[in-house]
């Protein structure tokens, strides 16, 4: 019986040849796409799972409330760590201080100069209580290396970087920043990467103690850098609403004065990976949860639109084997035999699709990174990836191969055998055009994202920032003694290049995602304004550097400490001030402790941040002390030739430092690369809801075509034009697509619509995507079914009736 | 073997209502050869239909051995016809994906014959149709002559009780038909129920009694032997 089955599905299969490839190619796209999505979504949802501890570890973040502005950071200030110790005494507390790009030097020893490596990431300074958090295998030393000063421990793989083996790091000696000897102490376990805790070089936390200075470490309750973050184990069974309620009297009670309104709370483990208030994590990236729901979603529409041309095509073809199922009735088989019958066939096509989707997807794999951050290591086959698969394989062939087989095994024996059993007579026809009408929609909606999110990443990548960030470079340096003393030797002898048009040492670009904000006195008031203000530090070149416009005054003076200041247009408005230039003049004093200085110059407003936020209130003063890029203006033209001739000069005059400069504006692009990718995955995945769409269209096209040649032959005899008979074949599907334009329309507008709150500078949502969208879809229906109505309609009418 | 009383059969289109069947009664005994002729629409295919089990009366009953089929559930009823009936029909209906041999063998599948077994008797009675020498053919590589045959070894291949024939030399020339009609009186000697719906009043006189219809009723019965 089964053999039986396997025999008549194949042979099916191989007699529409073109339909089975239709539907073959449909399913193995979208299973495909399906399971490339189901591994970035399940990448960004295993984060941190792999720690035993996961459901009772939290990170204390902190919210700070400042009249209506609510901001929140991850980092939490110095001193609260003892004194969360004594408050949470049930608690384990961890405490680290996250270096976001360090230079290691490994010392000149036998056969080798200094060997410099620039970190980017997974450089920390962390309290051994850490390892009572989170899982490591150690391969030399112990967590209690870490007590002790100027000790640090590396992963394995670092030490292979560094070292050329792992067996001998243990004792050796690096220098980081050019500032801290360390010894190595332990060598652990590389972290595996779904993990946002990437720790590689790991110095002992107490060591930062004796270099406040150089890492912002300061031991007062009023300073909170977001480097600065601490984890903390509670015993099982605490609830998290206890807690946070003893937190926020712990708040009440530490921060008080200008810093009250400052609260910590517990972020869980469970949602550090997707909680987008914190930008700064310890880890290479966040997701959010709307970004995976959208990515799932998108999964979901994909498998619906090629269970779709499987239904559409396998009911219409089911007219032509009504007599097949017919005899069979007759002869004796059951409806449930001709059920699983039919499901078999379906099972067969599916699970073919499968097996192509597993290499489509395997080939694919390797570009995953583009689109997400699963890394290029990533292996297809995992537990999970192959339930899922098996699970989406079952769930195709029950959405795609129940209601052709209910409809198929359902035909009355007499009528069937007699050929009696017409498109018309099964009903399937309304429901196939609904189907046809899902499936133009579900790519509509697609189409209008991808013109959104395209049009949308198109204007930021091109928006006028309100100041020159293209060719200028950016070097970051170190703000030590020596340092320094440089700056003025270097400055000049870069200006005497003719391709360097100016040099600025600054603190922070225009526009970066680093925040450096700050309370503030404004007009010798005794009591601080109720908004929080943004620091960027730069020398006096500062404004011609990056060409800034002046509204009012103009720059500063030449001035190793701030003594004048320069604020944005949105600064003073939100004091209240409206004409600029009645700003001048007026006094402002920067955190409790900083001196008074007058307002110089208003500049025009420039975007300080990403697009997504809205311009802030900026001071920007000089002030050497924290003056740690170099940025360098240069013609345009011979860039990398300057480039090279910068980087040879930076590196003489600081020949103990990595070189490490980038552009301003590539740092900028940066700011939305997940936007970027989005719009990139929008493309992709209606590119492939496209195509699936169009085998479908095709397939069902080409089935009217033969089930209409008899038709379209009388037709001719009679009369007609080959262009009437392309109209009677197009006229059905342009209102069908119509009909799904009403449907995609409102749901995209809605989708994108929120989508693009999260940026504050943003596209209308005008008519004109909309319009391009259903065009688009016009022309690529068109497109699809145009050829093969257009060979029908040329037929020859006594051959097509012939036919018959 | 047969007896059908009072045996009623509409057609509802929405305009009109067509009495297929009108109160007909007839008893068929076992190991007869019935034909069945009339005018066209006379209601012969229907009949035959419903002593087919693939179709229901709208009145009336129908006994098969003794039991009342009208109540049955189709499920019962596709049982009882696998195990009992075999059917010939005027345009063949074999399947167009299965060679000869698979279409003989597909009643035997259905009534789970273990496949060894199968390949005897399918082989034995394509023997007996003498068309075993085009076993691996598809149904289009055969002429009408020949299709009709593999139709007739299938119908037979589960020795039924009962063969029912509608029209089986409608679209064979007259020696083909004769062939045929010659394989339905050897199956009869043989002791299987034949009822076959004819045109042909050559064709009829192969059988013993011939049932003619008019309009849903019988109107006139000839016993031939
Ligand atoms: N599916 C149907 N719907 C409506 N009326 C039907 C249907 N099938 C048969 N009829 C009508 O029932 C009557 C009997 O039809 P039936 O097919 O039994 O005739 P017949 O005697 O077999 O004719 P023929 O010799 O032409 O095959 C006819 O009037 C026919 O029009
Ligand atoms: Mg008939």
């Amino acid at each position: 019986m089964f053999r039986n089955y396997l025999k008549i599905a194949w042979r099916n299969l191989m007699r529409h040849k073109g339909y089975s490839a239709i539907n073959i190619a449909g399913l193995t796209v979208g299973i495909a796409a399906c399971l490339l999505i189901y591994i970035v979504v399940q990448y960004e949802t295993s984060f941190n799972k792999q720690n035993k501890n996961y459901r009772n570890i939290y990170h204390i973040v902190t919210q700070s409330v400042q009249g209506n502005d609510v901001s929140y950071t991850p980092g939490i200030t110095v001193p609260a760590v003892p004194a969360l110790r004594t408050d949470l005494p049930e608690a384990t507390i961890a405490a680290m201080d996250v270096s976001y790009g360090s230079q290691i030097t490994i010392p000149a020893g036998s056969g080798h100069a200094d060997k410099k490596f620039i970190e980017h990431s997974g450089v920390v300074f962390i309290e051994p209580q850490y390892f009572d958090l989170f899982d490591s295998e150690w391969i030399a030393g112990n967590k209690a290396v870490l007590a002790e000063p100027n000790m640090v421990v590396i992963d394995k793989s670092t030490a292979i970087k560094y070292f050329g083996d792992w067996q001998h790091a243990e004792g050796k000696f690096l220098k980081m920043d050019n500032l801290i000897d360390l010894k190595i102490a332990g060598v652990i376990e590389d972290v595996v990467s779904n993990s946002d805790f990437p720790f590689k070089v790991l110095v002992s936390y107490v060591t930062l103690k004796n270099y406040p200075n150089n890492y912002n470490y300061s031991d007062e309750w009023g300073s909170n850098s977001s480097n600065h973050q601490v984890m903390l184990l509670m015993p099982p069974g605490e609830s998290i609403e206890s807690v946070n309620a003893r937190l926020k009297v712990f708040s009440k009670k530490h921060y008080t004065f200008d810093i009250r309104g400052t609260f910590n709370f517990l972020q869980p483990l469970s949602d550090l990976h997707f909680d987008t208030r914190f930008g700064n994590t310890t880890g290479d990236h966040i997701t959010s949860k709307a970004t995976l729901f959208t990515l799932s979603f998108i999964g979901v529409l994909i498998i619906i639109m090629a269970s779709i041309n499987f239904i559409n095509l396998t009911t219409a073809q089911s007219v032509g084997r009504s007599k097949e199922v017919g005899i069979r009735k007759v002869l004796g088989s059951s409806r449930k035999q001709l059920v699983f019958q039919l499901l078999g066939e379906t099972t067969m096509i599916v699970v073919t699709s499968g097996f192509l989707a597993l290499i489509v997807a395997k080939l694919a794999l390797p570009y995953l990174e583009n689109i997400s951050s699963v890394p290029k290591t990533m292996g297809l086959l995992s537990a999970g990836s192959v339930l899922f698969l098996i699970s989406t394989l079952i769930s195709v062939v029950v959405l795609s191969g129940i209601y052709p087989a209910l409809i198929l095994s359902g035909f009355k024996p007499v009528l069937a055998i007699k050929n009696k059993i017409t498109a018309a007579s099964i009903g399937g026809v309304p429901l196939r055009r609904g189907l046809v009408v899902a499936q133009f929609a579900i790519s509509q909606l697609l189409i209008i994202g991808t013109l959104v999110a395209l049009n949308q990443m198109n204007f930021v990548n091109s928006a006028d920032l309100g100041f020159n960030s293209s060719a200028v470079l950016v070097i970051p340096g170190y703000t030590d003694s020596l340092s320094l003393q440089k700056m003025g030797q270097f400055k000049q002898q870069q200006l005497q290049k003719p391709q360097v048009k100016s040099v600025s040492f600054i603190s922070d670009a225009p526009s970066s995602d680093n925040n450096w904000a700050s309370n503030f006195y404004f007009d010798q008031a005794p009591d601080d304004v109720d908004f929080t203000v943004f620091l960027k530090a730069g020398d006096a070149d500062y404004f011609k550097t990056f060409g800034l416009q002046f509204v009012a005054g103009g720059g500063y003076a030449p001035s190793d400490t701030i003594n004048q200041m320069v604020v944005n247009e949105t600064l003073i408005k939100k004091l209240g001030i409206k004409n600029p230039k009645a700003a001048l003049g007026k006094t402002l004093r920067i955190g409790g402790r900083g001196v008074w200085a007058p307002i110089v110059g208003v500049v025009k407003d420039f975007k300080t941040n990403s697009l997504r936020e809205e311009v802030k209130p900026i001071i920007i003063a000089p002030g050497k002390r924290v003056l740690s890029l170099a940025a360098i203006k240069i013609q345009t033209g011979s860039l990398t030739q300057t480039v090279a001739e910068i980087q040879k000069l930076w590196e003489k005059t600081y020949p103990e430092y990595a070189y490490n400069g980038y552009f301003v504006d590539e740092r900028i692009a940066q700011f939305y690369k997940q936007e970027n990718q989005l719009a990139l995955i929008y493309k992709l995945f209606a590119g492939v809801a496209i195509f699936i769409s169009c085998l479908g269209l095709y397939g069902l096209v080409s089935f009217m075509a033969v089930q209409r040649t008899k038709e379209v032959g009388i037709r001719k005899v009679l009369g007609a034009s080959v262009g009437s008979i392309v109209y009677l074949f197009s006229k059905e599907f342009l209102i069908l697509l119509s009909i799904s334009f009403l449907i995609a329309m409102p749901i995209g507008w809605y989708m994108m619509n929120g989508w693009l709150q999260s940026f504050v500078y943003r596209i209308d949502l005008g008519a004109g995507v909309f319009l391009a969208a259903i065009l688009l879809s016009v022309f690529i229906a068109g497109l699809t079914f145009g050829y093969k109505a257009i060979t029908t309609a040329l037929v020859n009418p006594i051959k097509s009736l012939r036919s018959e | 073997m047969i007896k059908i009383t009072d045996l009623e059969k509409f057609y509802r289109t929405e305009e009109v209502e067509t009495i297929a069947l009108n109160k007909l009664s007839m008893e068929i005994n076992t190991g007869e050869f019935v034909a069945i002729m009339g005018p066209s629409g006379c209601g012969k295919s229907t009949l035959l239909n419903i002593l087919g089990m693939l179709d229901d009366p709208d009145g009336g009953s129908y006994m098969f051995n003794g039991a009342e089929i009208a109540h049955f559930t189709e499920r019962k009823r596709a049982n009882l016809r696998k195990h009992n009936l075999g059917f010939v029909f005027q345009s063949f209906n074999l399947i167009d994906e299965l060679t000869v041999f698979e279409n003989v063998e597909l009643p035997l599948i259905y009534t789970k014959v273990p496949a060894k077994e199968r390949l005897s008797r399918v082989e034995a009675v394509l023997e007996k149709m003498q068309i075993m020498h085009r076993r691996n053919h598809y149904p289009q590589q055969l002429s009408g002559g020949q299709q009709q045959r593999v139709a007739i070894a299938r119908a037979v291949v589960n020795n039924p009780k009962l063969i029912l024939a509608d029209e089986p030399t409608g679209n064979l020339d007259s020696s083909n038909g004769n062939d045929v009609m010659e394989l339905l009186t050897d199956l009869n000697e043989q002791g299987t129920t034949i009822i076959m719906v004819t045109h042909s009043e050559h064709d009829a006189r192969y059988s013993h009694r011939i049932i003619r219809l008019l309009d849903g009723q019988t109107v006139l019965e000839n016993i031939l032997i």
